[in-house]
């Protein structure tokens, strides 16, 4: 029996898009197949969205637990905790992203190493699912991308905010998007 | 060729040498400068010399064991002369010293060693002849260039250098009382050395990798204590949840177990709490030094520089008692080291240029240390030339360091910092001491390595001033732990002037300010909490404690709701997000684990009109026990204007209110205790927070919980996913819209 898209001679819109997203993902299986290929992520809900990180910045998932406020902090920083005799700061994601709605109240700080030589700890609703992005997708957006969060369109439609950490730590941007 | 046995023998005794040559050459020099405690300090030297030449023999290490002889003769006839030490007499015998120490490390390390020759030849020069004192007025004198002088120095660096074969740092680890060394780098510098070293060999030798791997372990342990802690809370949330259901039967049992668990498990943390802090206190005394360690050999590279160029400094050393990690001060020998040659080569003028300045003929060079807190500031000043302008820029353009246009549009405080430029140098030629453009950039680079930095300030004709800032780790300070609402804080001891109960009658509560009538004085009165942020400011309550702070000549009289306790904390840095605070010298951890921020007590006293600035803006309570919701919440209010104060839980909440108003409360449903439902019914009851809007939000978006929530008396409703900045703040306004309506 032939494919059933292939019967139809004028090819609604609809129908070549989901042919045309079929190929697109049998063009990306191979080269998410080969690990050098692929970011690896490890992949978070703010809210109603996707979010992820670099695994290779996830230093560790702790349980949002004896964090000690920082009173007159920036609003943003949530407090500072111990994570293997050093202190860090625990900041909330969603207040750096400028205010995002949440689902659930956060439970898990993911220790990251933004890549500054320090750690931070940035709350996180559910702990996150580890994931690969091909890694041309991710290069392809982050040339779009000016900001420290580059937005992803995965095969599927999916969308993945993929988030520069290290653009993201950065003071200033923290400020301005806060402000934003 | 050593056999096994002595060569381990050897590794100790390089140890043991090298201390002893370092107290050697503290004492020569205070002989030289004719210290008050001339023979006991000479009893020092020659019991140090009899020390050298009998462990070297022991050894087999007979050439050595001779040359410290030979020395012992030049030293011994002086006993009971009450001259000081000719200069040429104690450059003998301390470049003998020198070349007797590259001997022993180069043996140790197994190349080649300096020949002892010249310095048999250097002491016969010097030795004295007839009766004790005589010899003191004329002293052979050998005629030492100083280009002679610089290449002796470079064989000995190259020679004293040698690794040693254990590579790295040892730390003697060792009781106080039974180990005369750890004694040694305690005693005061005008104390008597130390009675000769019997047992010396009593304690152990550990290295520096030995003892921060235990501190990580003494880290792991109290991780261990936080997790013991949480598995308590756990059962402690099983009990409450068996209680809810009620003792029955089928549940009374595994009720017991838990129990017990419990039991065990506050035993455990509370026995894992003492052995942390017991640990923690062993490794303080082993991982930290006294300054003096590092700044004693100062004193013989001062003295040979300004013997070398023809000047006369003094050096002075302030603080030196202060004990700072042995890390930190290994790294510090070097910047130190570049730092003190550099005031003496270039900042420090000759005896005749400075009097014709109008100075002392002898300059001053002072080293000062000082640990504030976390921090450590060390000083190395002079009142010598102060730095040049003009030969800056010159060198920096010479050295293609800056442009014409760059210099041209520097301040003078930027030209000074030109010199910690790599390659920069003032010097167009090039001599043992300076001018390879090798120096002050790798001071700057070992203390930025150090997460601290070096400033310099300079005066032309008066002087130069280079200030180092370090975070001193494992310094401990004396801290009072207080409590203000569901926080603790640390505040300085040193601050502390007094504390006493609060009574009514001493209390002056103004319009915009308050004060306290203490031994006829009126102290200005803060309220720790309002000064935190935390509430609005609040007259203290009969019997509550207040703190009378000191700092910077200031007094102020300081509420908070309970004295914990005083402390002996390790202050250590804040992280890089928040150390921009001006109120927080930096954070502690306490024996179980968890961590205090430590208050500046300069802040606190230089607060006094903060609580006045903050009237006249919306208030806003916010309610929830999650810590990134009320972070979340003060983010978009306080992004809408309102100064926000928060609260983990509904009683906390009703307390806050008995003493503040607030223009709105933004209160969680779901907490545990008392949830927002009840929370909001508790505050419609009372008269004075009746009129107040409250929103509740919900992580469920149920019209259950909008429903209930309408009926006890809440003005809106969002849900935690609605909570988008702008979509709070629109409803935040319309309820209060809706009440003044109303």
């Amino acid at each position: 029996m032939k494919p059933y898209l292939l019967h139809e001679p004028d090819g609604s819109t609809w129908e070549r898009d989901l042919l045309e997203r079929r190929a697109q993902r049998v063009r990306e299986r191979p080269r998410i197949a080969d690990e050098e290929s692929v970011l690896w992520v490890a992949e978070f809900p703010v809210g109603e969205e996707s979010y992820a990180i670099p695994l290779a910045m996830l230093r560790a998932a702790v349980p949002l637990r004896m964090v000690t406020p920082v009173p007159l902090s920036p609003p943003h920083v949530i407090g500072i905790l111990r994570f293997q005799g050093q202190i860090l700061s625990a900041l909330s994601l969603s207040s750096i992203l400028g205010g995002r709605g949440w689902r659930e109240d956060p439970t898990v700080l993911l220790v990251v190493d933004p890549g500054f030589g320090r750690l931070v700890a940035l709350d996180c609703e559910r702990i996150p699912k580890p994931g690969g992005y091909p890694h041309a997708l991710v290069e392809e957006a982050r040339a779009r991308s000016e900001g420290a969060v580059i937005e992803l369109t995965l095969p599927g439609l999916r969308q993945v905010h993929l988030l520069d950490l290290r653009r993201l730590m950065d003071r200033r941007n923290v400020l301005e998007s806060r402000n934003a | 060729m050593l056999d096994p046995l002595m060569e381990q023998l050897l590794v100790g005794f390089v140890d043991e040498a090298d201390e002893i040559y370092q107290r050697l050459t503290h004492d020569l020099i205070e002989l030289e400068k004719g210290t008050a405690a001339r023979a006991q300090v000479f009893d020092g030297l020659a019991r140090g010399l009899h020390t050298l030449k009998g462990s070297a023999a022991t050894l087999g290490l007979d050439t050595l064991a001779d040359l410290a002889h030979r020395m012992e003769d030049v030293v011994l006839p002086l006993r009971g002369s009450e001259a000081p030490l000719p200069p040429a007499m104690a450059d003998a015998i301390l470049r003998t010293l020198d070349v007797w120490m590259a001997h022993l490390r180069a043996t140790n390390a197994k190349i080649e060693p300096p020949p002892l020759e010249p310095s048999h030849a250097l002491l016969d020069h010097v030795k004295p002849v007839g009766p004790p004192g005589v010899a003191l007025q004329s002293p052979a004198a050998p005629a030492v260039s100083s280009v002679q002088a610089a290449d002796e120095e470079r064989q000995l660096a190259t020679a004293l250098q040698a690794p040693p074969p254990t590579a790295p740092p040892a730390a003697l680890v060792t009781s106080e009382a039974d180990h005369p060394r750890r004694r040694t780098e305690d005693r005061g510098p005008d104390d008597p050395p130390p009675k000769a070293p019997a047992g010396e060999e009593s304690g152990w030798r550990v290295t520096t990798r030995q003892v921060v791997g235990l501190l990580h372990e003494v880290e792991r342990l109290r991780e261990v204590r936080l997790r013991i802690e949480e598995r308590r809370r756990e059962i402690e949330r099983a009990l409450q949840q068996l209680d809810r259901l009620g003792i029955q039967n089928d549940t009374a049992e595994a009720r017991a177990v838990l129990l017990a668990a419990r039991r065990s498990l506050i035993a455990d943390g509370d026995e894992a709490a003492d052995i942390v802090a017991s640990m923690e206190e062993g490794l303080k005394a082993i991982s930290t030094m006294p300054v003096r360690t590092v700044l004693e050999p100062l004193r013989r590279a001062v003295r040979d520089l300004t013997r070398q160029q023809g000047k006369q400094v003094k050096l002075s050393v302030v603080g030196a008692e202060v004990s700072l990690d042995r890390r930190v001060l290994e790294s510090l020998r070097g910047p130190l080291v570049h730092l003190v040659r550099n005031a003496v080569d270039h900042g420090l003028e000759i005896p005749s240029v400075r009097e014709s300045r109008g100075k002392h003929g002898e300059g001053a060079l002072i080293i000062r240390v000082e640990q504030q807190g976390n921090m450590m500031f060390l000083e190395v000043a002079d009142d010598g030339n102060g730095l040049d302008v003009q030969r800056i820029r010159d060198a920096a353009l010479r050295r293609g360091i800056a442009t014409e246009a760059e210099l041209a549009a520097m301040g003078i405080p930027q030209i000074h910092q030109l010199i910690f430029r790599p390659g920069f140098s003032t010097r167009t030629e090039v001599s043992d001491i300076s001018g390879r453009g090798v120096g002050l950039d790798v001071v700057r680079n070992e203390i930025q390595g150090l997460q601290g930095y070096v400033e310099v300030q300079s005066t032309p004709g008066q002087g130069t001033r280079f200030i180092l800032t370090l975070p001193a780790e494992l310094g401990s300070s004396p801290v009072l732990v207080v409590r203000c609402g569901e926080h603790q804080l640390g505040i300085p001891m040193a601050a502390v002037e007094s504390s006493r109960a609060a009574k009514a009658v001493d209390v002056r509560v103004g319009r915009s300010r308050m004060q306290l009538q203490h031994r006829d004085q009126l102290l200005p009165l803060q309220d720790l909490g309002a000064l935190m942020g935390l509430r609005q400011s609040e007259a203290p309550a009969d019997g509550q404690p207040i703190l009378v702070l000191a700092s910077q000549g200031k007094r102020i009289a300081l509420s908070v709701d309970e004295v914990v306790g005083d402390k002996d904390l390790v202050i250590r840095p804040l992280p890089v997000e928040v150390r921009d605070l001006p109120a927080y010298q930096g954070a502690a951890t306490l024996a179980r684990g968890e961590l205090v921020l430590i208050v500046r007590a300069d802040w606190v006293v230089n607060q006094e009109r903060r609580a006045e600035s903050v009237t006249g803006t919306r208030r806003a309570l916010v309610v929830d026990d999650s810590l990134t919701a009320r972070a979340l919440h003060r983010t978009a209010l306080e992004a809408g204007g309102y100064s926000v104060h928060t609260a983990s839980s509904g009683r906390q909440a009703l307390e806050q209110l008995r003493h503040a108003t607030y223009d709105v409360m933004v209160c969680d449903i779901g907490m545990d205790e008392m949830d927002g439902f009840e929370l909001t019914r508790e505050v419609r009851q009372r008269s004075e927070t009746d009129p107040m809007p409250i929103i509740l939000v919900s992580a469920r978006d149920s019209s259950g919980d909008r429903q209930h929530g309408t009926e006890v008396g809440a003005d809106g409703f969002l849900s935690k996913k609605d909570c988008v900045s702008g979509r709070l703040l629109s409803e935040v306004s319309a309820v209060i819209a809706r009440r003044k309506g109303a």
